[in-house]
């Protein structure tokens, strides 16, 4: 069937929508995002599967990741008629019995995260809540309650973890291509493009560029126009694109058809990396799938605008996120960049003019033009609106991937949203941006997560990693640990970048070792400073970035390792010991039981030693002891 | 055109541009390591960074890639900028610490030691390679590997047959990373490839596809050699059209056949050095230090591979003991095909003995193995003593075989000694004296035209029509006529030249176009208008001097009105671009500061002149060979020395008047002094083109040596060829023949000489334009060998006369013998008279030809019969004559004694003396110049010690004389047979026709003046000057005062140096303008 009309849509929707919200049967939705399967949601799934086999009224199906990735596998039971009820580390063993408990009336509610007191998305507000005349459980938190989800606004992942990535109708069912038809049938492209320029949209994917402008720009150059999707997610504990890509593709493939509309291009491309084989996997049955409609392809929905989209596989080179070196990529050639003096926009893909946005910023496209500018630029802060999704890793209670507006405090989202660094530990510094980012001191924790804001204190937007760190981490070691990174994902081609990064990563190793000369701080800050302003793309200008923004926050670290040949984190093994405080050692024997080495020793409730020269500082008496009686000298 | 600022300069530059190109017209210096002009900018090494403001902030960008627009604001050296580019250097010094290019880099940013660990690389991954690569349509390298791992190499880092080795990345990298060798043994799966010989260093260096085949290649084009430059094999590169500033390169050129229809054809193609390497005996192929006298010469050479260092091929060290064996393919019918002699090596392998001696000082050990030593050119008996007396060591020996020494470069040679005794030598480096031959193309040329060869493969010539070949209308010069040396075949051009325009004398001039004259502009009293005109010289200039500079500052300079800074000032559309400013601005003094004025001010004099301007209104300075050449190293100090010339020449030019040039009438008319075949040839030739022409002969006959002799080697009647020739000469209208006549005095100059003849009581006065002396020589009448004691004894020219008398006695003679040498090559008379070996042999053979059983012995010291006369020595040899070779210690007796002549001689060979009785003795005497010291006087023409003239030049300029106007031939130049006396006396002439031709002549307008009023008349001027030029003032109010003829005036300025009164200026170089210029230097101080 071709869609060919907003009333084509709505059939599909309507019929999709009750088995959305009002299932007559136990529909088991499965988180099936990476995140989930690698928790083992797969075998909970196939388990349950075969369990059911289609009958005992019970639905097994898919959704994408519901963001907390800590209580993976989460699984959502639900009925029509019933509270919608999120169980969370629900493994194989336990899958089964959650379902009978379900069934039964929920006996076993410490398996459960929440319950879903609205189901609808962003999008759906003038629907009536499904759940509005169910009668909740008592005693299960509503999840809108729960700190990690109550200050979350999703609109890129307003789909992600609610319907079946694999099928469209349900895509459509939330209200999905419907920007994209309304938009062939009412608007000129013209007025799109100046939506989302009146939304104050700006790229997802790091830069930050204003995204209406881009569009603007690339529709103004002549030639064979291109659209690119980068999905060349490569930031180490950064997994927004993927979850989008996995848990809703068709937002990003409506995301691109708006663009594609607005800009005057018959052409999209999606550069993914293969790392990513789930999120290729339901791209292409994505894209088939909206091909069947008519809704990708040639006369779109009845209309004269053609357009196709491709996929192209990266091979994971951290540098193939930038532009050019994207392009350069997809043309077939090595994914090196180029000076980018004459902009992609004018000339890139093929020398055409060519509109790069990422993943999330594809995303966010529908729901603006569905909702309206004035509704996605009140949120936020003057220079950054909407919302951002990060992935929240790192020493943190709550890991997840999570989507906030702009402004909100970096506080809210660590603290409140994060749970705040697990053990009590004293946090000491948040990552944001990549391995290109800045680590952010605590003193910073209520600066408002704005573009503008993050660039004042050295940092980046970036795509959305964040990375909290405690008190047990070095900054020179993280600092040496993103420049070894770096190292490895520079392309090698200028002179600042390949030599200067390799010379900050030695000197950074010596300070490690304890090697560090008076001067090397100096030494690092002046390679910094011309690596930042001499660098041929923006890998290069931002690598400096953690270690100088280390060495603004945390420079009594690097002087401690270099003056006085210590690591106050006890992370740089030639810099530390650890010793047995006898006055705290209760004698418990943990230590001395897990240690590898052999290296501790004595009675039983009685103060332990430890014999330095078998200690090969592997930090597990450390992590064991309940009583903080290992020190770290 | 987009404006903007520069470093604060408001500079433009062309929509599309980058930074980089405009800095570099603006002449801004930005470093680039990765950056070449005819590849795509690539920014990767980054040094080439400049601060950028774009109204709000300031960013960095590459300036090699970064497009200009309207209103920038571009930094090229704020400190930021400098601090970056330190920072790259060190980094880069660390990764290669031992690159020479990085080192001088780092040195000039005060970098001694890389604070960063370092590494042991040689390439800096600037990747001009690589892009050099894909330029050439191939990519066979790439840049591989990410980050740290990049290298540049091959896909899968296999050799690969992608690869061409054309060596274009080689050509391009900066660091030596990239070298053939390399390209050999790790990229290329091609059979192994080498740099493309040098032909003009015979091999001995590479040159490139583009190239000027020698620095002194006329015309001095570059040429592109198709058969390996890449862009005939994969349509890619060009990178030499983005070179060239004036668009001058078209690939798609095709050759072209082109039609002449013409009346003449000169064939010239000389000969080709033979090839040693199927000797292998010598090991010239398989071992370095074997090589060739042509190799030897390039070594030797300033502008050879060694820049003139002599040093051996293996290992580059200078060696101590060289050999030369000579007869390299000459001589040689054993292991070649050359029967004759090439003339030219004995003489060479000379010089380059005591070039090399020079060069490495006296320790070096020269010695030449050699069969006869041939030196019968003029001066080169001389040469070949002094090479003898510096230490050069002569062995007569031929050596079979060269041994390599095992585990060592050097070469063993065995010989025999020349008292039979084996030798075992050892050297380090041996030259093959090569001879020259003929090539297949050659011959090839020859059969197309239909003209006939001597067995030699040379062109077959005639004695009386030495310059003729078999076919009609088609003459021969040079080597391909037969082995010859320089000045031989510089007189054999001539006189092809001579009689291809005798033959198309009729047609003279009817193909010539007269340029408009461009009216010339009255200045006098105008104040100066200079122009000033910098030229850049494509980066000659441009690369070391700071050449917008010079040119500002000259616009500080007083009276400059124009002034410009030109790529090429000597280019085409430069010259009318001048002229055109010349005329808009109305200046009247033109600068250029460029390169020498030696080879280009006549041009720019050209270009005033058609400006309307006086043609001595413009000063030259040379700010290229006397400054950017010599000061590369120190750009700044050579920027303020170009600013010292241009101000010293604006001070000169200032001062410069317009110089008048007087315009003479050539007297059409010839004078030949000598009736003798030289002299005949030369009149012939003059009549045969038309002009007037006189022989003068103070014999009563015409014919003069040639009289005497019964006929030539090549089997010619001489008498018979003779009497021809004076027929044809007497034929001539336009020839007048005065016999018994001689000069009395000579008075005028070029073109206008009054000769005063003598004949008995009578005198006449000749008025001509142009002289030749072809006054002859006699033979050397012997007081030795008892000589006139009995008739049996005779000189060669008496035994000619029995044969023309068909002497019966002759076939009665049971022995003759001959004496060579007699007279020559004598402490008395130290040069070789040239003919007397091939006279000597041919009239042995004539005896053996009347009597075949005779016994004939030739008694000689080397035997010189150079060139393909060498076939009848080896005809002598087969008929049995017998050679004795004798040493000037060791002379042949003569005795008489009871009616027997007896000759004795020590045999070397023997060791012991040889007695032969004899009927004949045949002294071959020697040539003897008749000397004339008046003459000599008359044309202010020199003599040498011997008694022979003095030509202009040895080499270039051997017919002619310093003296304008005057031309030599024959035996007054030295002793020659026939067929080189006739082809000089036309050489004569057509040199005297080039001067005839032109009906008129200008002298120069750079001439001595005097003011009479201050002169003392102390006549000096007139004694010292070498031109006479200076004379006396006979009437009038200054009567005894010194007048200059500036027509005689050659401007040398002896005569100004010398007057004590300063009465004489040189116009052009005046005091005032000299003193203006020597000030304008103090300025500088």
């Amino acid at each position: 069937m071709k869609i060919q009309s907003e009333k084509d849509l709505e059939v599909i929707a309507r019929k999709n929508r009750l088995g959305i919200y009002h299932p007559e049967t136990i529909k088991v939705n499965v988180g099936m995002a990476s995140c989930g399967i690698a928790a083992g949601a797969r075998d909970a799934y196939e388990t349950a599967k075969a369990n059911y086999n289609g009958a005992g009224g019970v639905q097994i199906c898919q959704s994408g990741c519901i963001g907390f990735c800590e209580m993976e596998p989460l699984v959502e039971i639900f009925q029509d008629g019933k509270p919608r009820v999120l169980y969370k580390n629900l493994s194989q063993k336990k899958i089964i019995d959650a379902i009978d408990d379900y069934r039964e009336g929920i006996t076993q509610k410490k398996w459960i995260l929440g319950q879903i007191g609205d189901p609808r998305s962003i999008l759906e507000d003038n629907l009536e809540n499904p759940q509005a005349k169910v009668t909740p459980y008592e005693g299960a938190p509503f999840l809108e309650d729960i700190p990690f989800y109550k200050n979350q606004v999703k609109i890129a992942l307003r789909n992600c973890g609610y319907i079946d990535p694999d099928s469209i109708e349900e895509y459509i069912a939330k209200k999905g291509y419907l920007a994209l038809i309304q938009a062939l049938n009412n608007e000129k492209p013209g007025n799109i493009i100046e939506a989302i320029k009146q939304s104050g949209l700006r790229g997802r994917g790091g830069g930050g560029f204003p995204t209406g402008v881009k569009w603007a720009t690339c529709a103004k150059h002549h030639g064979d126009r291109y659209i690119i999707c980068n999905a060349d997610e490569g930031d180490p504990g950064a997994y927004m694109d993927r979850s989008i890509l996995e848990g809703d593709p068709h937002s990003v493939l409506e995301g691109m058809l708006l663009a594609g509309y607005a800009i005057g291009s018959a052409q999209g491309f999606i550069y993914v990396r293969n790392e990513y084989p789930l999120a290729v996997k339901r791209l292409v049955t994505a894209i088939k799938q909206a091909e069947e409609y008519g809704l990708l392809g040639d006369d779109i929905a009845g209309t004269d605008f053609n357009f196709h989209i491709k996929i192209s596989t990266g091979a994971g080179a951290f540098v193939c996120g930038e532009s050019t070196a994207l392009m350069a990529s997809l043309e077939g050639n090595v994914g090196r960049p180029r000076a980018k003096y004459v902009h992609t926009v004018e000339k890139g893909f093929r020398d055409g003019p060519s509109n790069l946005n990422n993943v999330e910023t594809y995303a966010n496209v529908p729901a603006i033009l569905l909702k309206g500018a004035e509704w996605f630029a009140g949120m936020g802060t003057d220079h950054s609106k909407g919302t951002k999704v990060f992935s929240l890793v790192g020493k943190i209670q709550n890991t997840g991937l999570v989507e906030v507006p702009m402004g909100i405090s970096l506080k809210e989202i660590t603290f409140s949203i994060g749970g705040g660094v697990p053990k009590k530990k004293k946090f000491k510094a948040v990552q944001i941006g990549g391995p290109s980012g800045g680590c952010i001191p605590e003193r910073f924790l209520d600066l408002p997560v704005d573009y503008q804001k993050l660039a004042e204190v050295g940092s980046m937007m970036g795509s959305g990693g964040m990375i909290v760190m405690d008190k047990d981490t070095c900054m020179v070691d993280v600092a040496r640990y993103f420049m070894d990174f770096l190292k490895e994902e520079s392309c090698g081609q200028c002179n600042p970048c390949r030599e200067g990064i390799k010379q900050v990563l030695d000197i950074l190793t010596d300070i490690c070792a304890g090697k560090g000369k008076e001067g090397h701080i100096e030494l690092l800050e002046e390679l910094g400073s011309m690596i930042q302003k001499f660098s041929l793309c923006g890998l290069g200008t931002a690598a400096p970035n953690p270690i100088l923004t280390t060495l603004l926050y945390f420079r009594d670290e690097y002087e401690a390792h270099i003056k006085d040949k210590k690591c106050p984190a006890g992370v740089c093994k030639a810099l530390f010991h650890y010793e047995i405080d006898a006055a705290a050692c209760t004698g418990c024997h943990v230590c001395a039981r897990k240690c590898p080495q052999e290296a501790i020793t004595g009675e039983k409730k009685k103060p332990h030693s430890l014999n330095q020269d078998l200690c090969i500082k592997c930090g597990i008496c450390y992590d064991a002891c309940k009583f903080d009686a290992i020190a770290i000298r | 055109m987009i404006t903007f600022k520069l470093n604060g300069q408001t500079v433009q530059g062309e929509e599309g541009q980058y930074i980089l190109q405009v800095a570099e017209k603006y002449g801004v210096d930005i470093p680039t390591m990765c950056h070449h002009k005819a590849l795509e900018p690539a920014g990767m090494c980054r040094l080439c960074t400049v601060a950028l403001f774009d109204g709000r902030r300031t960013r960095f960008v590459t300036a090699c890639n970064y497009p200009i627009w309207e209103g920038m604001e571009v930094n090229t050296d704020t400190e930021a900028v400098h601090d970056g580019r330190k920072l790259i250097v060190e980094l880069l010094l660390a990764r290669c610490p031992d690159v020479p290019m990085l080192k001088e880099l780092a040195e000039k940013y005060g970098i001694h030691e890389p604070r960063f660990k370092t590494e042991d690389d040689d390439c800096i991954l600037c990747g001009l390679c690589v892009r050099m690569c894909e330029k050439m349509g191939n990519s066979a390298i790439s840049l591989t590997g990410r980050g740290v791992e990049m290298t540049v190499d091959t896909p899968f880092h296999v050799q690969t047959d992608v690869c061409m080795a054309c060596g274009a990345c080689a050509s391009v990298c900066p660091t030596g990373h990239i070298t053939l060798e390399k390209i050999n043994e790790r990229i290329t799966k091609r059979e192994h490839v080498a740099a493309i010989p040098s032909e003009y260093d015979m091999g001995l260096t590479g040159r490139k596809p583009v190239y000027v085949p020698y620095a002194q290649a006329v015309p001095h084009t570059p040429a592109i050699d198709r058969d390996v430059c890449v862009h005939f094999k994969t349509g890619g590169c060009q990178v030499c059209t983005e070179f060239c500033g004036v668009d001058a390169i078209k690939h798609d050129m095709e050759d072209e056949t082109i039609e002449l229809n013409v009346g003449s054809i000169i064939l010239s193609p000389g000969f080709e050095p033979f090839d040693p390497s199927k000797f292998d005996s010598y090991s010239y192929a398989k071992h370095p230090n074997v090589i060739t006298s042509m190799e030897m010469e390039r070594i030797l050479s300033a502008s050879g591979p060694t820049g003139g260092h002599l040093v051996r091929m293996s290992d580059n060290k200078e060696p101590k003991k060289i050999a030369w064996f000579q007869c390299v393919g000459s001589r040689d019918l054993n292991r070649c095909d050359n029967a004759y002699c090439s003339s030219v090596c004995c003489m060479y392998a000379i010089k380059e003995a005591v070039i090399a001696k020079e060069h490495s000082g006296d320790d070096l050990e020269c010695t030449i193995f050699y069969m006869d030593m041939r030196t019968h050119g003029k001066e080169f008996e001389r040469f070949y003593n002094k090479a003898k007396d510096t230490g050069v060591r002569f062995v007569r020996s031929r050596v079979h075989t060269i041994d390599p020494i095992p585990n060592s470069d050097d070469l063993s040679v065995r010989y025999v000694s020349e008292s039979g005794e084996l030798q075992t030598e050892k050297f380090d480096q041996i030259v093959l004296s090569i001879g020259l031959q003929i090539n297949p193309e050659t011959v090839a040329l020859a059969q197309n035209l239909g003209i006939e060869l001597t067995e030699g493969n040379f062109c077959k010539t005639e004695t009386f029509e030495p310059v003729e070949t078999s076919r009609k209308g088609i003459y021969v010069c040079g080597a391909f006529q037969g082995p010859k040396d320089i000045p031989q075949s510089v007189i054999d051009a001539s006189a092809a030249a001579a009689s291809a325009g005798a033959a198309l004398s009729i047609a003279r001039g009817t193909q010539t176009k007269i340029p408009e004259a461009v009216p010339e502009t009255n200045v006098f009293g105008e104040r100066p208008r200079i122009g000033v005109f910098v030229c850049r010289c494509g980066i000659n200039i441009a690369g070391v001097v700071d050449v917008p500079a010079v040119r500002d500052y000259a616009a500080t300079l007083p009276y400059v009105e124009y002034f410009s800074d030109n790529l090429y000032s000597c280019a085409q559309d430069t010259q009318e671009t001048m002229t055109q400013i010349i005329k808009q601005k109305k200046l009247n003094r033109v600068v250029v500061a460029a390169c020498t004025p030696k080879t280009h001010e006549p041009l720019f004099q050209e270009t005033l002149i058609n400006a309307g301007l006086n043609k001595y209104l413009f000063e030259m300075c040379n700010i290229r060979n006397q400054d950017s050449w010599v000061h590369k190293n120190n750009p700044d100090l050579a920027t303020e020395k170009a600013k010292d010339l241009v101000r010293m020449s604006v001070s000169k030019v200032a001062l410069m008047q317009p110089l008048e040039e007087a315009e003479l009438e050539v007297n059409q008319t010839a004078m030949v002094i000598g009736g003798g075949i030289a002299g005949m040839s030369a009149a012939k030739t003059l009549a045969m083109q038309g002009y007037q022409t006189h022989i003068i002969e103070k014999g009563d006959v015409l014919g003069g040596q040639a009289l005497k002799l019964f006929k030539t080697a090549s089997g010619d009647d001489v008498q018979k060829k003779l009497a021809d020739l004076t027929a044809d000469v007497q034929s001539f209208d336009n020839i007048e023949v005065h016999l018994n006549t001689e000069i009395q005095n000579v008075d005028g100059f070029v073109g206008n000489f009054n000769t005063t003849l003598a004949s008995g009581e009578n005198t006449e006065t000749l008025e001509h334009g142009v002289a030749i002396v072809a006054t002859g020589a006699s033979p050397y009448s012997p007081t030795e060998y008892s000589y006139g004691d009995d008739p049996r004894i005779l000189t060669s020219l008496e035994l000619d006369q029995k044969f023309m008398n068909q002497d019966a006695d002759l076939k009665k003679m049971k022995s003759a013998v001959f004496i060579q040498c007699v007279g020559s090559r004598e402490p008395d008379r130290p040069y070789c008279s040239r003919v007397c070996c091939t006279h000597s042999i041919d009239n042995a053979l004539e005896l053996k030809k009347i009597n075949p059983d005779m016994n004939v012995y030739v008694l000689y010291r080397d035997i010189r019969t150079y060139g393909e006369k060498e076939y009848i020595y080896k005809e002598a040899r087969q008929k049995g004559v017998v050679f004795v070779r004798y040493g000037l210690e060791n002379k042949p007796r003569v005795d008489i004694k009871d009616g027997n002549l007896t000759i004795t001689v020590m045999d070397h060979v023997l060791e012991r003396e040889m007695e032969i009785t004899t009927d004949l003795l045949t002294l071959a005497t020697a040539v003897v110049p008749n000397k004339s010291d008046a003459l000599a006087q008359f044309f202010k023409v020199p003599l040498n010690d011997d008694g022979f003239f003095v030509e202009k030049h040895a080499k270039l300029g051997p017919s002619e004389f310093s003296t304008d106007g005057v031309f030599l031939c024959g035996l007054a130049h030295y002793p020659k047979p026939i067929d080189e006396s006739i082809v000089q006396g036309r050489a004569a002439a057509s040199r005297a026709v080039t001067l005839l031709a032109r009906e008129t002549i200008h002298t120069s307008g750079t001439v001595a003046e005097t003011v009479p009023m201050h002169c003392s008349s102390c006549k000096v001027c007139v004694s010292i000057c070498p031109y006479s030029a200076p004379s006396i003032i006979e009437e009038g109010p200054f009567a005894g005062k010194a007048q200059i003829n500036p027509v005689l005036c050659k401007g040398c300025g002896l005569c100004v140096a010398s007057c004590r009164s300063g009465a004489i200026k040189l116009k052009g170089f005046d005091n005032d303008q000299i003193f203006a210029q020597i000030f304008a230097v103090n300025e500088a101080s």
